[in-house]
Order: structure tokens, then sequence, then C-alpha cells
């Protein structure tokens, strides 16, 4: 508990171009997954009424296909007034609180660099460039733009995808059809069974299942998977046992 | 190309929480530490919410959601891949629906 807190160097860390490089490559190897979990995105907003604009706008600006997915597919049950955006809104806040953990893991590396570099690199953090970039650091790698560059090798796949998906779409005539609806409880299923078997937190999971039973019951919408999620965090927080 | 004016405030709302997650983890490290506890309820979320999304949904008990929750759990017992289970997925809602249909 109490090993000292991790500090980044005095000096800020070098930023270059041969270590964006060194980044791109890696992650550019995830282009094809990406490529398609953007189509299926788009293919989905359109579905669910967004403009091709509106699609790209929203994978420019947030930019996480799960948070993407679960925005647009709450859409159907209104997306105008407080309630609607409150409850999108704290459930994106749950989904994507595991980026707390990755950037706080990053601040060792990029703690003493300037904020425009830092600011555009964590916004462009992914899921799987965080991984392949904390396994560099762990090898050695020092450069900021490491990460920059893992990240960057995601966007371009993922706004192709979202374009292609999202220009499709308007070309079907019966999108439903393809079961996109389903496209967010299939990733959140398989997604979930992985992070099961990786770490079988079968206490918080449980937390979780008997919440959404409840508050589905209850008030049916968005809030479900707020309250779902609190409550797995909160069975993990109160039953943890230091090692 | 079209953009309504009344989706703005919904498209900013969710690029500022995703803005926040991805800030806040390093903002935080200027003052706190992440205790192991914290940190494990962190790593807990993603699942929950999991969760909650998939619930609701096995619940209403229609057959081809089901069919396709079997289907991602058998596909995720063979393969690592998530995108591969949930495009099998996808495909069997879409195969039920037209067999129905």
């Amino acid at each position: 508990m109490d090993n000292p807190l991790p500090q980044p160097a005095a000096a800020p860390p070098p930023a270059t171009w041969a270590g964006f490089k060194r980044g791109f490559l890696p992650a550019a190897a995830l282009s094809p997954g990406n490529f398609i979990y953007g189509v299926a995105f788009g293919l989905l907003a359109r579905q669910e009424t967004l403009s091709v604009l509106e699609a790209m706008l929203m994978s420019v600006l947030v930019f996480s296909g799960t948070a993407q997915l679960t925005a647009v597919s709450a859409m159907s049950h209104g997306y105008v007034g407080f309630d609607a955006i409150a409850s999108i809104t704290a459930a994106i806040l749950l989904l994507n609180a595991r980026y707390l953990l990755y950037g706080a893991a990053l601040w060792p590396w990029l703690g003493s660099a300037p904020t425009h570099q830092v600011v555009p690199t964590l916004f462009y953090l992914g899921d799987a460039s965080w991984v392949i970039s904390m396994r560099a650091h762990a090898a050695g790698e020092r450069d900021l733009c490491y990460v920059l560059g893992a990240g960057a090798a995601t966007i371009a796949p993922w706004l192709l995808g979202t374009l292609t998906g999202s220009t499709a779409g308007s070309l079907l005539a019966n999108p439903a059809a393809l079961g996109l609806d389903f496209l967010l409880v299939a990733f959140s299923a398989s997604m979930g069974i992985g992070m099961l078997r990786a770490r079988p937190d079968w206490a918080s999971a449980a937390a979780a299942l008997v919440v959404s039973l409840v508050v589905d019951r209850l008030a049916p919408g968005g809030w479900t998977i707020v309250a779902a999620g609190i409550a797995g965090g909160v069975v993990t927080y109160i039953r943890y046992v230091p090692k | 190309m079209s953009f309504r004016p009344d989706f703005l405030p919904f498209l900013l709302a969710i690029a500022a929480a995703s803005f926040l997650c991805r800030m806040g983890g390093f903002w935080f490290m200027h003052f706190v530490r992440v205790t192991p506890r914290l940190e494990a309820a962190l790593k807990a979320t993603p699942l929950a919410v999991m969760i909650g999304i998939v619930t609701p949904v096995a619940a209403r008990g229609n057959p081809a959601e089901l069919a396709a929750l079997a289907v991602i759990a058998i596909v995720m017992r063979f393969s690592p891949s998530d995108l591969i289970a949930a495009m099998a997925g996808v495909a069997v809602v879409a195969g039920v629906r037209f067999l129905s249909a």
C-alpha cells in the first residue's frame, strides 16, 4: 500500500518522428478490425437516423467504439432534453472509467511533457494503443510520440469505416434486417465474456446482473447501464482484499 | 449531409464525457494516488456496464437474441476475438429474423 508515488522524469520525454513511426506500425496491424468495427458503427448510426456528417463528427469527437454504440443505441429513447442527455453521459463516464486508469498509468511517462503534447496524445488513446504503449514502455520506450503514433494508427481505419458504413447505410432499404440494433449487445456480451475469463470477478458481475434486472423492471432505458456499472464498481471496492 | 441543431447538445455531452475520462486520470495524478482498491473498482466498471447492456435484452427473452447470445458464448469459447464473436451474434439475429419474417 505504501509504495511511493511514481514520479515522471524531470526532463520532458523525447518527441520524435521516429518514435511516432515505432508506435504507428504495431497499432496499424489492427486496422482491419478497427475498419470493420467502424463500418458497423456507421451502419447503426444511419439506422438510428444520424446523417453521414453527424456520424463522422461523433467518430472524430468521441473516438470510442463502445461509447458511440451506446450513445447511438440510446437515441431511439430520445436524445433531446436533460434526462436523455444526463443518462447517456453518466453511462459513458462509467463505460470509459477505465481511461482514468490508462491516463494514470501513463503519468510516469508523460507527466513532464508539455500540455499541448499530452492532450492530443491522451485524446486519441484507445484500449489497444494503450496496451501496445505500456508494453513498449516496459521494454524501455520513452518517446512521447510512440503513444501518439499508436493512437493515430487507429484513427484512420475508424473514420474510414464510419464513412463507409454510414454511406452504405443510406443505400440500404431496410437496415434493421442486418441485425445491427443487436450490435452493442453482441459486443458487450463477447467483451464481457473475455473480461470475465481474464479476471473472474463473479461478485461484481452478480451485483451488476441483479441491479440491472431490478432497474430494468422499474425504470427501463439508459439508467439501467449506469446503475449496473456503479453496483459492480462499489461491490469490487468494498470486497477488495489487499494482497 | 445534414446536421440537426438539436443533436448538438447530445453530441457535445458525450464528447465531453469521453474527454473527461481520457484526461481525468492523468490530471488526478498531480494530486492523488490511485490506490489498489480504487484501481480494482475502476477496472470492474466496464464489465458491470456491459452486463447492464446485455441483461435487459436477455430478460425480454426473444428467440433471435437468446440464440445469438448462446452463439456468442460458444464462439468466445473457441476464439479469442470479440469482433468475430459479435459479428457471429449479429448474423444469427439477422438470420433468425429473416427466417421468421
